[in-house]
């Protein structure tokens, strides 16, 4: 029997009750398609988009496609960053479309781009529009709603963000109650201080900040959530309030400097806090860290293979990819391995730009999620005996990437941890 | 005998070839078809040059300024009709406006007389330039460009949408024209910018196989028309127009899309490529140049030397050697000046020592 050809076409259209010229049609073969020509290249959705502040580059595409290889989302589905201007080009606002919320803000498109076009400006710009409109998904709008009341997105109560000291082993100040000025106010973040797994992190860099004798306090309970990952996920609003709160907070105290865990706060009070009535000096715990390592005092070597993801908003989007691999080095006994895609290619996790709070929404228009698919890029880098190391320097992380080896059918094959927790595995003393 | 050298054709490369001959020191004798100087940009109406938009008129202005010179001897309405000899010693029969010819010598001859529109006549699709008043080409925009006003020729009224077809009679085996016309993409896109300025209202459209833009083309030419005019690029080439109404219907695919497109267009503007014009199929018949398959004048010594032709003695500057922009064209003419004027320098201490 001939085959018959297979005719794509954008949406098939079939009617329960079809009646045509009286003649009942009804049954599967009124199956009707919708227009394949293109009839119209309406203007008004560049001309919208472009209008917004921060939309301005889509417009500049010239369909080249460098970004298409580059971007992880498109390794897993349909989405490039070429084929949004394509959309918008033909009439599609994107308001609807679920590639608005596809986009981690990871910037590795922005970094290949030779027009300069940025999604991290113009994702929160649509974003903010369809939040406006109510069009975001319902597992995102339950954390801006978390993030709105409790200051934090995993809608923990504000007076609990200081919990996970108890079992720190050091005691962690706060800066209210010292009553002086500090040397190193510690911005702990969201999931460092709520997170089960992200707490770990949170207590070795209390007892490696107290090992070094670093003069240093935290917020605690003031502390709000940076509100970076609201701002790239459509939420300027709400963005504008926790920064506000942060800032008013930080204003009351004394210190020299803010040493932050989470890259996206890192980004956030380098590059937004700023038009906001913030300047101070802030570091990410690794550059803060990676002048002192001389000073550590390493007991245990670590004898194990370790790679190390660079997180986008530490890495790419800011620039600083030393700091982590300097101290990963200082540890004896790691071996640092690097993935095929590190430093400026780093590959993305999947969290940044919302995609942290998106992954029900996103598991149904791509094959797997990214952190899946870097995981395997970890195993194939490290092996998969169980001795390898997925170093990481972002709190969405440990938790994103202990899944993924789960999901994978890693399991026991791959260990994940925080620099900041390797550091602390070596300072202490080795086992009897 | 005087250092004299025929300049065929006064268009920019024509009039620069002159005037860099008489600053040089040489007789320049320059034999124009038509009553005036300027050339095609003149004769089909240039409004704004490409890629600064500046006004033709003004820079023809300049260049015709030049030839104003006591070292010029200009032949208005005159074509050249027969020629003997070789170089260091060519004599050319002039024919004026008044049918009379006259004898000239010149030691040696640039060759500058151009290209034509290609003819959308001779389209092997079906664009319908004869039958829709509203399907024009680069230089009928052009002529109503150079007035300030850009309209539908059908009703005089504002398009409200504006599509380029590019490629219309270049790179086309079928034609014959195998060749890119090097300049139809950015002077669409100019044409692009001054119709968004002149309607704002209007969308415009570019339809292209792949935009080619040389040089600071890119970045002079299609990125403002881009970024800052928002003329749309799409990335597709139409096969039809049919009237639909009383607009047109333009039949093609959207090759970025995967898809056919069928969209009403008030104006189509056909971005006709270069041919080599009459006058240029004629020199070469005259001076016994070779042509390429093309009909444009060969430059056998290509790459190093584009202005020598198959005869020695005489240059070719301009579009008469292929596609070329007003950039090539006043490079070409600057270069066949230099070399005519060495031709002749050359052979003469040659016969000196010969003596």
């Amino acid at each position: 029997m001939q085959e018959l050809p297979i005719v794509k076409v954008d949406r098939i259209i079939e009617s329960d009750h079809a009646v045509i010229d009286g003649i009942d049609i009804s049954g599967r073969w009124n199956r009707m398609f919708s227009q394949r020509a293109i009839t119209e290249y309406p203007t008004e959705a560049m001309d919208w988009v472009t209008g917004l502040a921060g939309g301005e580059s889509l417009r500049s595409c010239y369909q080249c496609g460098k970004c298409v290889p580059v971007c992880p989302v498109q390794h897993v589905g349909n989405y490039g960053p070429r084929k949004l201007n394509v959309k918008v080009l033909r009439g599609n606002n994107l308001l609807d479309d679920p590639d608005l919320w596809l986009c981690t803000t990871c910037g590795n498109c922005y970094r290949v781009c030779p027009k300069e076009v940025n999604p991290l400006e113009f994702m929160p710009a649509i974003r903010e529009q369809a939040v406006l409109e109510g069009k975001v998904p319902a597992e995102l709008q339950k954390v801006f709603e978390n993030l709105q009341r409790q200051g934090n997105p995993l809608g923990e109560p504000a007076r609990r963000r200081a919990d996970w000291t108890a079992d720190a082993g050091v005691p962690v100040p706060l800066i209210s109650e010292l009553g002086r000025p500090v040397d190193v106010l510690w911005y702990v973040s969201d999931y460092t201080s709520y997170h089960p797994r992200g707490r770990d992190a949170a207590r070795a860099m209390a007892r490696v900040l107290t090992a070094l004798g670093v003069d240093f306090a935290i917020l605690g309970a003031e502390e709000r959530s940076d509100g970076d990952s609201a701002r790239l996920a459509g939420e300027a609003g709400l963005f504008e309030m926790l920064a506000e709160q942060n800032i008013k907070t930080l204003r009351k105290y004394r210190f020299n400097r803010l040493v932050v865990m989470d890259p996206h706060a890192y980004n956030a009070f380098k590059n937004h806090y700023p038009r906001l009535g913030w300047e101070g000096e802030v570091l990410h715990y690794t550059q803060f860290l990676a002048p002192l390592v001389d000073r550590i005092e390493f007991r245990s070597p670590v004898e194990l293979e370790v790679t190390y993801h660079d997180p986008c908003y530490l890495g790419r989007n800011n620039g600083e990819y030393d700091a982590p691999r300097r101290l990963l080095e200082a540890i004896p006994g790691i071996r640092l391995v690097e993935m095929p895609h590190s430093r400026s290619n780093g590959y993305c996790c999947g969290g940044g730009g919302g995609g942290m709070w998106l992954d029900g929404f996103v598991a149904d228009h791509v094959s797997e999620r990214l952190s899946e698919r870097r995981v395997r890029e970890a195993v194939a880098t490290v092996g998969m005996d169980g001795t390898g190391i997925l170093s990481v320097a972002c709190p969405y992380e440990p938790s994103r990437f202990e899944d993924a080896v789960k999901s994978t059918g890693n399991d026991g094959r791959l260990i994940v941890r925080d620099i900041i927790e390797l550091i602390d595995q070596a300072m202490q003393p080795p086992a009897p | 005998m005087p250092e004299s050298v025929l300049v065929v054709g006064g268009g920019p490369a024509g009039l620069e070839a002159a005037h860099a001959l008489a600053e040089l020191g040489a007789r320049a004798i320059l034999v124009e078809r038509r009553p005036v100087l300027g050339g095609t940009p003149d004769e089909s109406n240039y409004a704004a040059l490409t890629p600064h938009l500046g006004s033709a008129q003004e820079a023809l202005d300049r260049l015709r300024a030049r030839v104003d010179h006591p070292n010029v001897e200009l032949h208005l309405g005159s074509t050249v009709t027969a020629c003997t000899g070789s170089v260091g010693d060519f004599r050319v029969t002039v024919a004026g406006p008044d049918g009379a010819t006259r004898q000239v010598e010149a030691g040696a001859i640039v060759v500058a007389t151009g290209f034509s529109h290609f003819d959308p006549g001779r389209e092997t699709q079906v664009y319908g330039y004869y039958e829709f008043p509203d399907v024009i080409t680069l230089p009928d925009a052009e002529k109503m460009l150079s007035e300030h006003r850009f309209v539908r020729p059908s009703t005089g009224e504002p398009p409200r949408s504006v599509a380029f077809i590019q490629c219309v009679g270049s790179r086309d085996r079928r034609l014959g024209n195998e060749y890119c016309s090097k300049v139809c993409c950015g002077v669409a896109s100019k044409e692009a910018i001054e119709i968004r300025r002149l309607v704002p209202e209007a969308k415009v459209y570019i339809f292209y196989i792949d935009m080619r833009m040389y040089g600071y083309w890119e970045n002079e030419i299609y990125w403002p028309a881009q970024e800052q005019y928002n003329v749309n690029y799409i990335r597709g080439i139409v096969t039809e127009i049919v009237q639909r109404g009383d607009r047109l219907l333009m039949k093609g695919e959207d090759t970025t899309m995967g898809r056919p497109l069928e969209v009403l267009m008030d104006v189509i503007v056909l971005s006709v490529g270069m041919e080599p014009s009459r006058g240029t199929r004629e020199i070469a018949g005259i001076l016994g140049l070779e042509a390429n398959k093309y009909g444009f004048i060969r430059t056998p010594g290509e790459p190093m030397d584009p202005v020598s032709t198959s005869v020695p003695g005489i240059y070719v500057a301009g579009a008469a050697a292929g596609p070329k922009d007003l950039e090539d064209s006043m490079n070409m003419a600057g270069a066949a000046a230099v070399k005519a004027l060495g031709a002749i320098r050359s052979g003469a201490a040659a016969g000196a020592a010969g003596r």
